[in-house]
């Protein structure tokens, strides 16, 4: 007689769920998203409540201290500070993420273009990653920005051209592993094209390198837009952002207008930050290591 | 989290404290001075790299020229040094100048000077340099066609100590002394002489090129001003020690002179609220901290400069140069500036309103009363009623034409009110000026965009152009962060406002303007001045801007003697710690 083991059927998880319970177990994760779509209310939903005038100003009443009627004071030409917040938010905002997603799809083209052509296509196309690291992306958005008129189309396009190096790199890697997996050398044998290959199987499973990358890139590109923007290079007045107001109210640091400083100062900071916990919360998640 | 986020994270929160507190910005790290030194601070992103008392265009600047006369005093020191617009004959080699009846000569008297080492100063010196720059007229950043030296016909030695210009015409003496005879440097001919006016002109000038050896250089070593060149490096750093040898009137007050370069204003207020600058300056933002600096010991005192604030218009832009054109519009434009709030609340109240082509930060018998008044007072509603009533209509907040015949030549139906400015960029003033600007202009109906650029980058883009030429796309241009014009002593417009003038950006053309500037050089009554201030106070070549003062000035307590030099020249020789 043969004893026949019998087990209880596992129901399978599908990864997601694996992976959106490792990131809401992450606490830092979740508070940085919670953050991020804190500010997003703020900058985009905020004027709607508080509405002020930023497009004129108001040289009657300039750097007013906090009170009643400006809850966070007033700059030096007038405009109400909390509106301010909430209109150089909507920039900063706008470009870090548009610049960042920019910056991601540039860098995973290149990168799996490179990884799956090898040889000396992949050589001659990472040379360019490499030159084009080697040069400092503050020097070339200073040059871009001496040379034309900063707006916000512009702003995110120029970012988004000198942040997808990284990406690239990121992309690439992953791609040189992907390309020699059995399932990409089945579709090739059976005839399938290189166009299949890459945006059937090597992209869709880079999506999590390629996600965790944006994150990174959205939280770069706000600071470059604050770094651009802090040396006079940003947008141009009556707009403004973040690292704009902060430039502006640096005068002020030693007047004891703090207003004008601290707010600017810790969103760019609070936004980064969320940024990047999201980043490292999201890599934790699609991390197929210690999974059961 | 990653190492590498870790890092950049730590990066953001540094670098965030960092733009919160400071920015990045580089010092010259000196220390204090003693009662026989004094640290002076250079103006933020200016290094001296000229010694030469011969300015060419690379190395045009008032600093190098302050510089190079406490090292070779001018024939006329005819500055502001003495609390006044007058002649200095304190700190000039010359002792008189006697005009002949007719105005269309004079002449000069020398003192009894001497190089520094012991030859007598002559006549030859001077005429050593009058040869230099008519040979050499072209290359000189002082040349302007038609002026010195082209309409100095003559130079006659009568002997050592005297000797006589003769003019092409008739001059107003004042005006020949201020912006003429006061750019003579008597130079030491037997030690610079190399033949021909030509190949010295190379000589110098090759050898001026070689900062590294301005303490070394033999040549550099003759001198005639109260003080010699102790060190001068190429970052920027000067120092000056006193010159023995020095006979003229302004003796050194304080034997050595450190002059200290800056990256920015701000690591220059640092050095300031650190102690180690004696004679530094501040912005006029920072106004509201003059306490904390009376705290530590320093007096801040506002240096205004003999100068005016202005946005030239682009007359022969494509697109809007027919609009600047028109009278009506330049007066709307002008209505819709409100320069005593912009004096008051955005410079702090270190500027003043000015409304015509001379400076009124200072009383002078120049000045019409037309400009003094303020011939078209701050009004957006007048503004708006100048345009509509000459077929404007307002369309989605922008004045358009709707009516060509009224709106004027050259200006077609549909054409929209909007103007770009380029705009020097790193200052906060400069950019809550313009944003001011631009928010008045739009209650008039004027659209008004604004681009910056670093001073340099502006006045590249916005040359003197013609409507076919690519450059010409610039219409409005703004350099005046300090003040755009700083006049020699006698405030003229040749080159600003007459036709072609070296410094006419904006092209601006008005034969009866330039009849009267050029009654202004050659009459010698101030009311030829007066008449131009009038003409170009209604007229509004440029839009006219509050003056800044040329900088707020902080000194340590104790340092006196002296005046602060509306020419915006200084005068180390004269600085002395009275206590």
């Amino acid at each position: 007689m043969t004893a026949v083991l019998q087990t209880a059927p596992v129901e399978a998880v599908p990864n997601y769920r694996v992976s959106l319970r490792k990131f809401t177990r992450n606490k830092l994760a979740v508070a940085g998203l919670a953050v991020v779509l804190l500010f997003l209310l703020f900058c985009f939903v905020g004027p709607l409540l508080h509405s002020t005038d930023q497009t004129h100003t108001d040289l009657g009443q300039v750097n007013l201290a906090p009170g009643g009627a400006h809850w966070l004071g007033t700059d030096a030409v007038g405009h109400d500070e909390l509106g301010r917040l909430m209109y150089g938010g909507k920039v900063s905002l706008l470009v870090g993420l548009a610049a960042g997603i920019l910056a991601t799809v540039i860098g995973t083209l290149w990168g799996a273009a490179a990884g799956y052509a090898g040889g000396w296509v992949d050589a001659v196309m990472m040379r360019v990653v490499d030159a084009g690291i080697a040069i400092p992306a503050l020097f070339i958005l200073l040059v871009v920005s001496a040379i034309t008129t900063p707006d916000t189309a512009g702003l995110i396009l120029v970012l988004g051209l000198v942040s997808w190096l990284v990406p690239s790199r990121l992309v690439r890697a992953e791609t040189l592993t992907l390309k020699s997996r059995d399932y990409v050398l089945t579709l090739r044998a059976t005839g399938g094209t290189h166009t299949r290959a890459i945006t059937r199987h090597i992209l869709p499973n880079s999506v999590s390198t390629i996600v965790v990358a944006a994150t990174f890139q959205v939280a770069d590109a706000i600071l470059l837009v604050a770094y651009v923007s802090y040396l006079g290079l940003g947008v141009q007045p009556p707009k403004t952002d973040w690292g704009g107001m902060l430039s502006a109210g640096l005068t002020a640091a030693y007047s004891g207008r703090w207003w004008l400083i601290v707010p600017p100062g810790l969103a760019i900071i609070l936004v980064v930050c969320a940024f990047n916990a999201i980043g490292d919360g999201l890599r934790d998640a699609f991390d197929v290591r210690g999974r059961g | 989290m990653s190492p590498a986020r870790t890092r950049l994270l730590a990066g953001a929160v540094v670098c965030a404290g960092t733009l919160v507190l400071a920015g990045c910005s580089g010092s010259s790290g000196t220390s204090s001075a003693s009662k026989d030194s004094i640290n002076y601070a250079l103006p933020a992103n200016f290094t001296p790299n000229w010694i030469l008392p011969i300015g060419t265009a690379a190395h045009l600047n008032t600093n190098n020229i302050s510089i190079a006369n406490t090292l070779w005093e001018p024939l006329i020191a005819y500055d502001g040094s003495t609390g006044k617009i007058a002649w200095n004959k304190a700190g000039s080699i010359a002792a008189a100048a006697d005009f002949a009846a007719d105005n269309k000569s004079v002449k000069i008297t020398l003192g009894d000077r001497h190089w520094s080492d012991g030859k007598p100063i002559t006549s030859k010196d001077v005429e050593f340099w009058f040869d230099l720059i008519k040979a050499n007229k072209a290359q000189w950043a002082g040349y302007n066609p038609g002026k010195a030296p082209d309409n100095w016909t003559s130079f006659k030695a009568d002997d050592d100590t005297h000797f006589t210009i003769t003019f092409d015409k008739a001059y107003s003496p004042q005006w020949m002394l201020a912006n003429e005879l006061s750019l003579i440097n008597p130079l030491p001919q037997h030690v610079w002489d190399k033949g021909t006016p030509k190949a010295t002109w190379t000589y110098l000038n090759n050898a001026a090129k070689n900062i590294g050896g301005y303490a070394t250089n033999p040549l550099w070593k003759t001198i005639s001003g109260p003080y010699r060149v102790k060190s001068f490096s190429t970052a920027g750093k000067v120092v000056l020690t006193a010159n023995k040898k020095y006979d003229g009137g302004e003796k050194p007050g304080i034997p050595t002179v450190n002059l200290l370069p800056f990256t920015t204003a701000d690591a220059e207020k640092n050095a300031l609220r650190s102690g180690t600058v004696d004679y530094g300056y501040i912005e006029a933002t920072d106004l509201d901290q003059k306490d904390s600096f009376t705290a530590r010991g320093y007096e801040v005192k506002p240096w205004s400069g003999w100068a005016i604030t202005y946005m030239p218009y682009n007359f022969n832009n494509p697109a809007m140069g027919a609009v600047f054109k028109q009278l009506y519009a330049r007066q709307a434009v002008q209505r819709s500036i409100d320069q005593t709030t912009l004096a008051k609340v955005v410079f702090n109240g270190t500027a003043v309103p000015g409304y015509g082509p001379v400076p009124q930060a200072q009383s002078s018998d120049f000045l019409s009363s037309t400009q003094k008044d303020n011939p078209y007072p701050f009004s957006t509603s007048a503004a708006k009623s100048l345009l509509t009533s000459h077929g404007w209509a307002e369309q989605g907040g922008v004045m358009t034409c709707t009516d060509s015949a009224k709106c004027g030549e050259g200006v077609a139906k549909g054409t929209k009110f909007e103007m770009t400015v380029l705009s020097q960029s790193g200052s906060t003033v400069t950019d809550n000026m313009m944003s001011a600007i631009q928010s008045s202009l739009a209650k008039t109906g004027i659209k008004f965009s604004i681009k910056t650029a670093p001073v340099n980058s502006v006045l590249s883009q916005t040359p003197q152009c013609t409507a076919s030429q690519s450059i010409c796309k610039w219409q409005l241009s703004f350099f005046g962060t300090a003040g755009s014009w700083y006049f020699n002593a006698f405030p003229t417009g040749d080159s600003l406002f007459q036709t072609k003038g070296g410094s006419n950006f904006g092209n601006y053309s008005d034969p009866a303007v330039d009849k009267l500037i050029t009654a202004s050089t050659t009459s010698s009554s101030n009311q030829a001045v007066q008449e131009y201030s009038a003409a170009l106070a209604k007229d509004l070549p440029v839009i006219w801007l509050p003056e800044p003062d040329y900088q707020i000035s902080v000194m340590k307590n104790g340092l006196g003697g002296f005046s602060q030099d509306s020419l915006a020249n200084f005068h180390p020789a004269q600085w002395k710690w009275t206590s």
